[in-house]
């Protein structure tokens, strides 16, 4: 199992190595960091700008292979990612920022998962009946509706409860509130910022898990091995619960672990609506300020973060079904 | 064995006015109406009849596993208890623990996560507080009562570990963990060759005797009823029309039904080959049964009062029971005597031409890789080796064997119509490995056409008959009028009404739908048809028709056919001549009547041993081969004769003999009518 892991990891390992250096140089070739100096007053000269890139390694005046080599240098001696055509610093935005969304997106995620394959497994085992039918029509509804609409109606939904009670039920913006002092206070404040983006991330997440756990466990209800157990003497809900479920959770359980990488570089609409500074808004953030080296830095994250993800989900489903051998 | 008298066994199980209904979304349909059987200890009960006959129905309401949606009224008493209208908390009290179940498809009735142990041990701890540990004795013990070698190893291997035969013994070990009353078995062998059906039989009878319980045993195989029941019930759409005992039953029937699929059962005994004696038409749908006796339709024997109220299930002899009207009639009436036999095909004129197909030193391996990432060669898996045959127009060419004898893949290599891996090809005296101009290839194409085992996937169920037909035409270049005139004219050919063209498969029956795919088939005007499995998927009665056909079609154009097939009694029916493969040799060869009647080959003798006569006295008299064990991986061919491990005639030999037929593999050599590949013959 060590060496199965190792040798996959190794894999991958390769693999982000060339994607992240493919995007260095898909990034240099699109994005002009440049750009970000022409719009100052006073207008800067090419050679002024040309200067100011120099200490970030950004200098147009370098071959892309130049610039790509000071970075590679970087990356590999210091560990060093590079800096904005600003001179901010990758190392000290991507810890910070996979932290916010980290605490935003897991609690969406695990929200999401528990709550969708709990669904999936009551309406499974209950097929065609007022629950079943009601959940899965909120669920197509769900499923339909923008990130946009939902989060903005949500806000305005909290606007609308703090204006009837008169004071501010519910955080709407922000990840904190400035100036809350002692350690319960502060963990009280960062829960209430966290409830309404966690709400929207999960009505919008647990459809997916919902009607997926819910075909795979009808699947596995109709398989020849459920009657067998209940030929043994089991009732329909110990055959369900024994031998259907825990084969139909294979398929879901290596799909959570594909979503890992998603909790660590972010969810772009819903923390724009509600203005975290996250994975997801660095992302395109970056992108907007023509910020070379912070994409590269973004993608390289997210490659690592699949990784992570696709290696979990291997040593899932070894562990959940003894079919797969590893050797 | 069976005795007139009344059974001396205690009554287990009575069922009385059993009704099943099931949701359809032409409303309610009757699955089963009005069946009543009663189940002695230590007896077996056979239940016969075609899809549809509400067999599996009765079987799966008496153990309350109806599918959501079906309701069963009526009485089911267990020793007293009334088993329907249980909920289904008492209901999993009573099963396991009084009523065990055997199911068709072992391959997919163990729970593939599971260790087979495990299953087994949950089986026992369902109904008594043992511990883990007791649980896993008892397992391990249950494992080796239905013949699992090494059980203490076996138990904790998977169910994907095992063979279907092997499987079914754990599924049966499942069914008699808890030393049941009653054993329902719901076609226990349909899904397995036929040496394992026989070791699987054996089983059964082993957990029969261990338990003294009595069987329900459900199938549609005559051959196994007349070895191992005591009692048959015969089921026709929904209902029991003859209910006797078993040496009763073959020697005089008194319904006509009963009677028809006698004759329609090819056996593998008889001496001479007549075309069998079919019942017309096909098992009417649970939804639209006719008014008054549902046989009616398709019974030569029929009255007018026969449409108008269904008969009652009555005594005419003792302990024999009949729902016909002319039950009288028909008693000691042979089935041929009723039914009319097919008209015997003229035989063709023998034509001159060389061989259709010659198939010489065939061989096909494919690579065992290891590895998820960087797949590399770990074995070679020798699927067919040195196969040669060849077969002439007019003429029926049968594979048969055991599954993973290599029959398949002989077939698919020459469908290819490409260069074998070893070996050559040829059709129409052309060698396919030779460089071929295209017209000449499609011409090839044409002439060899396949007509597979399941016409339901076969047939494109979005096209209408008339597209299903015209396509191979509009392939091989036919004009829009010719394809027209062919469409018909095959449609003629295969005895399909001409009203048919605009309808989707789906409005057909199963023999219909067959009789569409040869159709197609025939399109081309092709010289070799390839039948893989033709009838298997099909009912008893329906498949005579369509072994009829074939035979009509064979002498009518001159076709060659060749044929896999694992039933030996439709192959004896239907071959001219015939090779054994085992492990993907071949290891007997030779025309149908003498392998047949003189099986040189051990192998050969033990197959044909191992298929069920449908004729009680010499099913039970007759000696017979049972192999043990099972066939070996093709991964790893053994040096000397690959069937050397399994042998009964090996033990038996002089030990110089033995020692040759462990290092060197025989080769084929005429011996008496047949060609054997056996140092000892």
């Amino acid at each position: 199992m060590v060496r199965y892991v190792a040798r996959k990891a190794i894999g991958w390992l390769a693999m982000i190595i060339v994607a992240t250096n493919a995007t260095f140089f898909l990034a240099s070739w699109f994005l002009d960091p440049r750009s970000n100096y022409r719009e100052l007053r006073p207008v800067r000269t090419e050679d002024q700008i040309a200067h100011a890139l120099a200490p970030y390694g950004l200098s147009p005046r370098w071959s892309v292979v130049h610039r790509w080599w000071y970075w590679l240098s970087g990356v590999v001696l210091h560990f060093d990612w590079g800096h904005s055509p600003t001179g901010v610093p990758v190392n000290s935005e991507i810890p910070r920022r996979a932290l916010v969304s980290g605490q935003l997106i897991l609690l969406g995620v695990v929200a999401s998962v528990v709550i969708g394959v709990a669904l999936g497994v009551y309406t499974a085992s209950r097929q065609y009946s007022l629950a079943d039918r009601a959940t899965q029509t909120l669920s197509v509804v769900l499923f339909n509706v923008p990130t946009v609409v939902s989060a903005l109606g949500l806000v305005l939904a909290a606007v609308w409860l703090n204006q009837r009670v008169g004071t501010t039920v519910l955080h709407v913006a922000g990840a904190n509130t400035a100036g809350v002092d002692g350690t319960w206070a502060t963990i009280l404040d960062r829960a209430n910022h966290l409830i309404l983006p966690t709400v929207n991330l999960t009505l919008l997440g647990y459809v997916g898990w919902h009607l997926t756990q819910r075909s795979l466990l009808l699947d596995a209800l109709g398989a020849d091995f459920v009657r067998t157990a209940r030929a043994t003497g089991l009732t329909r809900t110990q055959a369900i619960r024994r031998h259907a479920l825990r084969a139909s959770l294979i398929p879901t359980a290596t799909s959570v672990a594909f979503t890992i990488p998603a909790v660590f570089t972010g969810a772009i609409i819903t923390e724009t609506v509600f203005g975290w500074e996250g994975m997801g808004r660095y992302f395109t953030e970056t992108i907007a300020k023509n910020d070379v080296d912070g994409v590269v830095a973004v993608a390289a994250f997210g490659a690592v973060a699949t990784a992570v993800g696709a290696i979990l989900s291997d040593v899932a489903t070894v562990v959940l079904d003894p079919r797969v051998r590893v050797s | 064995m069976t005795s007139p008298t009344t059974p001396a066994g205690k009554r287990v199980l009575s069922v009385r006015d059993l009704t099943v209904t099931f949701q359809s979304e032409r409303g309610p349909v009757e699955a089963v109406r009005g069946v009543d059987l009663d189940l002695y200890a230590g007896r077996t009960l056979a239940l016969v009849g075609e899809s549809g006959s509400g067999k599996s129905a009765t079987a799966t309401s008496i153990i309350g596993l109806l599918p959501p949606g079906a309701r069963a009224r009526g009485e089911v008493l267990l020793d007293g208890q009334e088993l329907l209208g249980l909920d289904d908390r008492r209901m999993s009290a009573v099963r396991g623990r009084r009523v065990g179940m055997v199911f068709q498809d072992p391959l997919s009735a163990l729970t593939p996560i599971f260790a087979v142990g495990r299953q087994v041990a949950d089986a026992v701890r369902v109904h008594s507080k043992v511990s883990k540990q007791a649980a896993w004795r008892r397992a391990v013990e249950l494992l080796d009562l239905v013949g699992i070698p090494r059980p203490q190893l076996r138990a904790r291997d998977f169910p994907h570990q095992f063979s279907g035969g092997m499987r079914q013994r754990v599924v049966i070990a499942l069914a008699i963990a808890n030393d049941p009353d009653l054993i329902i078995a719901d076609e226990p062998t349909t899904a397995l060759d036929v040496t394992v059906q026989a070791q699987i039989l054996e089983v059964l009878e082993v957990a029969k005797a261990e338990t003294g319980a009595a069987v329900l045993l459900i199938t549609h195989d005559l051959g196994v009823v007349a070895g191992h029941a005591d009692e048959v019930a015969v089921m026709y759409a929904g209902r029991v029309v003859e209910r006797a005992e078993v040496g009763e039953l073959f020697a005089t029937p008194a319904m006509p039904y009963t009677l028809g699929l006698l004759g329609s059962v090819p056996s593998p005994e008889a001496t001479r080959r007549l075309p069998l004696v079919p019942i017309e038409g096909e098992p009417p749908a649970p939804s639209q049964r006719p008014a008054g006796c549902p046989f009616a339709p398709r019974c030569p024997l029929v009255r007018d009062d026969c449409r108008d109220k269904e008969p009652a299930l009555t005594e005419i002899r003792q302990r024999h029971d009949v729902a016909c009207v002319r039950a009288a009639d028909v008693l000691g009436r042979r089935p041929e005597d009723v039914f009319a036999r097919a008209e015997e095909p003229a035989v063709a004129p023998a034509p001159a031409a060389g061989p259709v197909l010659r198939v010489n030193g065939l061989g096909r391996t494919f690579p065992v890789t290891k590895g998820a990432v960087l797949r590399r060669r770990v074995g070679t898996l020798q699927a067919v080796s040195g196969v040669s045959f060849s077969i002439r127009a007019g003429e029926t060419f049968c594979l048969v064997g055991e599954s993973g004898s290599g029959k398949t893949t002989t077939l698919l290599e020459i469908l290819r119509l490409r260069p074998p891996e070893s070996g050559t090809v040829e059709v129409l005296g052309v060698d396919v490995a030779g460089l071929l101009p295209a017209p000449e290839r499609r011409r090839l194409r044409q002439a060899v056409q396949i007509v597979m085992q399941d016409p339901q996937g076969a047939l494109d169920p979005r096209l209408p008959v008339f597209e299903l037909l015209a396509e191979p035409l509009r392939a091989a270049g036919y004009a829009a009028e010719a394809t027209r005139d062919r469409v018909v004219e095959v449609l003629d050919l295969v005895g399909l009404p001409r009203d048919s063209l605009d309808r989707f498969p789906a409005a057909f029956s199963g023999g219909q739908r067959q009789r569409l795919t040869i159709a197609r088939a025939l399109a081309t005007k092709p010289r070799l048809l390839v039948l893989d499995e033709p009838v298997s998927a099909l009912d008893v009665s329906v498949q005579a028709s369509v072994l009829n056909l074939l035979a009509r079609l064979k002498s009518q154009l001159g076709l060659a056919y060749l044929v896999v097939a694992h039933d030996l009694a439709v192959v004896r029916h239907i071959a001219d001549r015939i090779a054994v493969m085992y492990l993907g040799h071949i290891v007997e060869t030779g025309g149908a009547e003498e392998l047949f009647a003189q099986p040189r080959h051990p192998y050969t003798r033990a197959l044909l041993s191992a298929v069920p006569i449908p004729d009680p006295e010499r099913e039970r008299s007759r000696e017979r081969i049972v192999l043990r064990g099972e066939q070996r991986s093709a991964a790893n061919l053994p040096a000397g004769c690959v069937f050397a491990d399994r042998c009964q005639l090996r033990p038996t030999l002089a030990t110089d003999l033995q020692e040759l037929c462990g290092t060197r593999r025989p080769l084929l050599e005429q011996s008496g009518g047949t060609t054997v590949a056996c140092h000892a013959v």
